[in-house]
């Protein structure tokens, strides 16, 4: 009786300490896991990251090579990568940087290269009494949907594009990768003061640039 | 207008700075105020919080790609190649 007791606590003790390990070694698999070789992510993401960029670049040659620069920096910046998100979704804001990036290096037309150029666009739409000299217009659409539609997303990529270098990576980090004002703070080195004046700017133009590259061009053809 | 009251331009700075942080209760006040008396900066606030809206649906449905493009053989050799020759210099 003695016995069975003692045997049925030692199988207790020892099936609990199996259970640590085990624990500790899938702990330690899911940490190496979010932090892989990077050979590995091209099997992995090569694929997604692919059809992203050609989603929105529609040149099989340059999204092969935003790709490839896309793991490239992955693989520099490795080390920063803390495994919050998970590795597609950090692959893949960098690839709609490089997107970006690419886009103002190809525009045709006058990219803001300034930031003091920006704040004087910015300033262009108010009167000196701080009243709105171009007037915000009706927007007809739903934006639960619109997101759906690849050239609406195009719009928006290229109006992204026409921004400062720092001011979409501000606009991106907060509105389309959420990250919080200490976080960007944090990243791009600047104060909370100027990261809210940046985005503020950013926001500004890009709904104007929508207004004007999208939502009139689609009232027109409404009609 | 009186000078203690915000313009537009006063308005839509302050109402973008709402997106990312609490503002004042005073602050908040004036914006109030002023949004009952001005059409464009109602709808500059429904439009910046749209973009906001589409920007996060973008982000949470950006899985929903063309499945039939690949990477090509050759261009996935390439990327290796480059990732480890890079991976040595690191």
């Amino acid at each position: 009786m003695v016995n069975a007791r003692y045997l049925f606590f030692l199988n207790l003790f020892i099936s609990s300490v199996i259970g640590v390990r085990m624990t500790q070694i899938a702990a330690k698999n899911s940490a190496s896991g979010s932090k892989p070789d990077p050979e590995t992510w091209v099997d992995q993401y090569g694929d997604y990251l692919y059809r992203f960029a050609l989603m929105r670049i529609k040149d099989q040659a340059v999204a092969e090579d935003l790709v490839q620069e896309t793991f490239l920096a992955a693989l520099r910046g490795r080390d920063n990568f803390k495994g919050r998100s998970g590795v597609k979704t950090w692959l893949s804001s960098i690839l709609k940087h490089k997107i970006v990036d690419y886009l103002r290096k190809k525009s045709r037309e006058t990219v803001i290269t300034d930031i003091d150029m920006i704040t004087e666009t910015v300033d262009g739409f108010f009167h000196n009494n701080g009243s709105w000299k171009i007037q915000p217009k009706k927007w007809d659409t739903d934006p639960s949907k619109i997101y759906e539609q690849r050239e609406f997303m195009d719009t928006l990529f290229n109006c992204l594009a026409k921004l400062p270098d720092r001011l979409s990576k501000v606009f991106m980090l907060r509105e389309m990768e959420g990250h919080s004002t200490k976080e960007i703070c944090n990243a791009l080195q600047i104060s909370s003061t100027n990261s809210w004046v940046m985005i503020y700017r950013a926001r500004v133009f890009l709904r104007h640039c929508l207004e004007h590259s999208w939502f009139d061009k689609t009232k027109v053809e409404n009609r | 207008m009186t000078h203690w009251m915000f313009d537009c331009k006063e308005v839509s700075r302050r109402v973008s700075e709402s997106m990312d942080h609490n503002l004042p209760l005073y602050q908040r006040m004036l914006i109030q105020v002023h949004l009952m008396m001005c059409r464009c900066c109602v709808r500059f606030r429904r439009q910046v919080m749209m973009l906001r809206e589409i920007c996060r649906s973008y982000r949470l449905h950006e899985n929903c790609t063309d499945m039939t493009a690949n990477l090509s053989p050759d261009a996935r050799e390439r990327i290796l190649r480059v990732l480890k020759l890079a991976s040595e210099n690191f």
